[in-house]
């Protein structure tokens, strides 16, 4: 028997269709309902006018399509001969505020969605009061971002060899003082102790000696058994090069050399309804993304330890989120500090009607690698295909083999898939551009 | 507005084909725990409201405040239930009906989904034959890309206060909607003396000539109500795109449309006779000040 | 004996300074020389234009003012972009034909004489009412897609470069044909050069 539910808040929704056996979840399918065709809106245009458009494929994380696509662009420029040099200003400008759209996501996936759907897994009440906490936390990172790309959501700053915004030490100034007032908040009202000192706790017993948001989290998790469910098949994919991460595939800890061109995408397999997703493959397998195999890419103790103890657990998932946003702060202060304004915004290129080649741009995005490939012939886009992360995690495949989050919901009941669901931090709009 | 129970008025968001960008934008808004406390939140895309969207999708409730976000699509379903019964159902009795963004105000970019059926709830871009053309009267547009989060705060707050919000021709408030995007740009002197911008990245020089700014054409008050309470698009070197006028999204946006070196475009109901003439004047003149770098780093004591 | 009015009297100044200063030269042409051919004393003169170098400026407003209504008339008519060109040409050719003394001083005074017009008719501000007529015109060939999208002053200078030197070497006599036996083929010539 097959029963159908309703997702949403993961910025639109999405079906899961649940074959239970003995109230647990035996095989599942996931069905995203929407489509919007930006690939075929994008088809046509002048090649520019895709740094407007893309950023409006997703309200939560425009800003990591702006930089896809902007890196799209700059390969075909590349490889059609006409090599594209960016300054180290626009690449730290650029890469300071991508971080600040991660940070923003978490904090809203934290308080909109995770803590208010934890509470609910345990039958607690809850308003919606504390979740403006994450919205106010949101909104500190957007001003920082405001800043240099004149507004969020959907600034379009970042053009062809750099940035358009020539800043001055005021900005800088300003950003760090609003950076300053969001990591103040994440202390005190999320974290309950200095991020450093969280950064480099070692296990999970380091959360008994106080109390904060983040405990209660981590407190509710194991309550909640999630130590012991939400396993995919421990296997993560990073592609995005960043000073935050660099391209690898783990298996487990092992950590391997990935090349974008084994990624491929299937038609999702949803024999109930059609969906407008598709699931996206590495050398025909499926792997999970986002911070989860990010942190374990960069071997903090702490990750390691929950790793060790609870291997690719809701719990391990969630927690490498909250570690995420951490760690993610720390370094946005510094690459701040390493910012030079006499440097140049722009480096003039040739224009782009010259441009005749193919380019694709990968950057990690808050739910791990985004790609985008572009087809450029003088000036204009041929073809444009887009991968998110959202098709590597929300895939919908057979149960002969399954994707991680059909895998990971497996074994539990239906409230407890629910939750494991969007542990993922899903989101829709993305996935069925 | 008071509710015949002198209870908080009702607010529903709901969403047809969109990006979330007006619901994140909305986010940003300061206050935004105060807005909210003047309502009952019955249903919103992210904050944790009385009902679930299954619950509204049933139909069996009203609102007295009903927002829109996304472009309409008379096809759509969400939770195996159509978008059109259901804005339908809710606009008949609700007092006020916002179109949250330019998707639901005009079409916007998804329109291009599916041009001959999408449509904003009230415009279609120009044109007046929306899904809600007979509840016209109850229709604040609230166009944008996305939105400004305290464009809407304003109409909320307007609303709460009982106080009558003017409307212009496309139903957006004048208040916010009369100035244009181009008041209040640092850049206006280079404007005025038509020193263009010789390419981007650089602080000095007007974006109209040659990178396509629309501001001087664009109802909008991003200028006076700065972005995230601290910038703008002009401000930091981005041309304007035009978001809250009903042909956005337009073509080729980083680049002026020249007729022979002419703009096609002139400042908004400006004569573009009057418009040449000053340029032509303003270009002999080479004032030094405006011509070389407004900061000189290097300048000795 | 109707009065003459002042307007009267001034445009008989410009018409009588443009005779002059076309015929014997803007230098050898003196103030007392143009009061006498208008028939008023010198000092009343001074009342119409403070001197000589104001009246210089005030001739090339005058003319660009003219013929800038001239080609704004022939911008407003529903005619195809091929036709005003033609339709330009005849007007500019007549101009040169019937008030020789116009076209002349725009080429032999103001664009020969730059010295005289250095401040207070910087660049193009004297000529803008011309200038602004002739933007007009290209922009909507442009937008109609009846002429090719280019630089501005490349078209600008291809069609005055080419009827002020057909101007020019009518002034100088070297012409075989009048002047209006070339407005077809001169017209032609610019569309076929500045077309879609």
């Amino acid at each position: 028997m097959i029963t159908k539910e309703l997702i949403e808040r993961i910025e639109g929704e999405a079906s899961l269709y649940l074959k239970m056996k003995d109230k647990k979840v035996d095989f599942a399918t996931v069905v995203f309902p929407h489509f919007r065709g930006m690939e075929s809106i994008l088809e046509g245009k002048n090649v520019l006018d895709a740094l407007v458009l893309t950023p409006r494929i997703c309200g939560i994380c425009g800003h990591a399509h702006l930089m896809a696509t902007v890196r799209a662009i700059e390969d075909a420029y590349n490889n059609a001969g006409f090599g594209v040099q960016i300054s180290k200003k626009a690449a730290k400008i650029r890469e300071f505020t991508l971080i600040m759209e991660m940070i923003q996501n978490h904090f809203k996936w934290l308080y909109m969605v995770i803590l208010p759907e934890l509470r609910k897994l345990l039958g607690e009440e809850d308003t919606h009061k504390s979740q403006l906490k994450g919205a106010y936390a949101a909104s500190l990172a957007s001003k920082a971002i405001a800043l240099f790309g004149g507004q969020w959501p959907h600034s379009s700053y970042m053009v062809v060899g750099g940035i358009t915004a020539d800043p001055t030490y005021i900005e800088l100034l300003q950003a760090q003082n609003h950076l300053e007032k969001l990591v103040d908040f994440f202390e005190k009202e999320t974290l309950g102790i200095q991020i450093e000192s969280f950064l480099s706790f070692e296990t999970c017993r380091d959360f008994n000696t106080f109390s904060s948001d983040v405990t209660e989290v981590e407190s509710k998790l194991l309550k909640a058994k999630m130590h012991r469910m939400g396993f995919a098949f421990d296997q993560f994919l990073i592609l995005g090069e960043h000073g935050f991460s660099k391209p690898m595939k783990l298996k487990r800890t092992r950590i391997l050399n990935v090349d974008a061109k084994y990624l491929t995408t299937e038609e999702a397999y949803t024999p109930d309804v059609k969906s407008y997703a598709k699931n996206a493959l590495y050398n025909g397998d499926y792997y999970e993304t986002g911070p989860l195999g990010r942190m374990m890419a960069q071997g903090a103790p702490l990750i390691k330890n929950f790793h060790r103890r609870y291997k690719d657990s809701a719990y391990t998932r969630v927690m490498a989120r909250i570690y995420e946003l951490a760690s993610v702060l720390e370094y946005a202060r510094s690459l701040l500090g390493e910012i030079d304004i006499s440097e140049e915004s722009v480096v003039k290129s040739v224009d782009i009607k010259k441009i005749n080649a193919i380019g694709e741009g990968i950057v990690e995005a808050p739910r791990g690698p985004l790609i985008h490939k572009i087809s450029i012939k003088q000036g204009i886009i041929k073809e444009y295909s887009i991968i998110t992360p959202t098709q590597f995690n929300i895939g919908s495949s057979t149960q002969k083999k399954p994707t991680p989050v059909q895998k990971a919901i497996q074994y539990s009941s239906k409230q407890e898939a629910l939750f494991i669901f969007r542990t993922f931090d899903v989101c829709s709009v993305c996935t069925t551009h | 507005m008071h509710s015949k129970n002198n209870k908080k008025p009702k607010l529903l968001w709901i969403q047809g084909l969109t990006c979330n960008g007006n619901t994140h934008s909305f986010l940003n808004l300061p206050f935004l725990s105060n807005i909210l406390d003047k309502f009952e939140l019955l249903y919103h895309p992210a904050i944790l409201s009385t009902y679930e969207f299954s619950q509204i999708s049933c139909c069996d409730l009203q609102c007295d405040v009903l927002i829109f976000e996304g472009t309409f699509d008379p096809q759509m379903q969400r939770n195996d239930s159509s978008m059109k019964k259901i804005l339908l159902h809710y606009a008949k009795d609700a007092e006020y009906i916002i179109a949250a963004g330019s998707c639901a105000s005009f079409g916007g970019i998804f329109k291009e989904v599916s041009p001959e059926r999408n449509s904003g709830i009230l415009f279609n871009e120009e044109e007046k034959n929306g899904p809600l053309i007979d509840y016209e009267e109850k229709i604040i547009n609230l166009s944008g890309c996305p939105i400004h989060p305290e464009w809407l705060g304003y109409v909320l707050e307007m609303i709460t206060a009982s106080k009558k919000i003017v409307l212009d021709e496309l139903h957006r408030p004048v208040e916010l909607y009369s100035t244009l995007a181009h008041h209040g740009c640092t850049r206006n002197e280079y404007f005025e003396w038509k020193v263009d911008a010789k390419g981007f990245g650089l602080k000095e020089g007007c974006l109209f000539y040659e990178q396509g700014c629309r501001a001087p054409m664009t109802h909008a008050s991003c200028n006076k109500i700065l972005w995230n309470e601290v910038s703008s698009k002009t401000r930091i070197g981005t041309p304007c795109l035009g978001c809250t006028e009903p042909d956005f999204p337009r073509k080729n946006f980083f680049s002026t449309q020249t007729n022979m070196s002419i703009p096609q475009d002139v400042p908004l109901d400006v004569p573009k006779r009057s418009y040449l003439t000053i340029v032509g004047i303003a270009k002999t003149f080479h004032i030094k000040r405006l011509e070389g770098k407004l900061i000189d780093y290097k300048r000795a004591d | 004996m109707a009065r003459i009015t002042k307007e009267e009297r001034r445009n008989g100044i410009i018409s009588a300074a443009l005779k002059l200063f076309s015929e014997k030269g803007f230098y050898i042409t003196t103030i007392p020389d143009i009061a006498e051919k208008v028939g008023m004393s010198v000092g009343n003169f001074y009342n119409y234009f403070k001197s000589k170098d104001i009246l210089a400026k005030e001739l090339v407003l005058y003319i660009s003012e003219y013929l800038g209504s001239q080609i704004r008339e022939i911008n407003e008519r529903d005619i195809s972009t091929e036709e005003k060109i033609y339709e330009i040409v005849s007007m500019y050719f007549d101009m040169a034909d019937e008030k020789p003394e116009m076209i002349e001083y725009f080429l032999r005074v103001y664009l020969s004489n730059r010295e005289v017009f250095a401040h207070g008719c910087e660049g193009m501000i004297c000529v803008s009412a011309f200038v602004t007529e002739m933007m007009i015109f290209f922009d909507e060939g442009v937008a109609k897609n009846e002429l090719r999208n280019q630089d501005f002053f490349s078209a600008f200078g291809l069609f005055m470069g080419y009827l002020g030197g057909m101007v020019f070497l009518f002034g100088e006599k070297i012409l075989p044909e009048p002047l209006e036996w070339y407005k077809v083929s001169i017209a032609q010539n610019i569309y076929n050069a500045l077309k879609e």
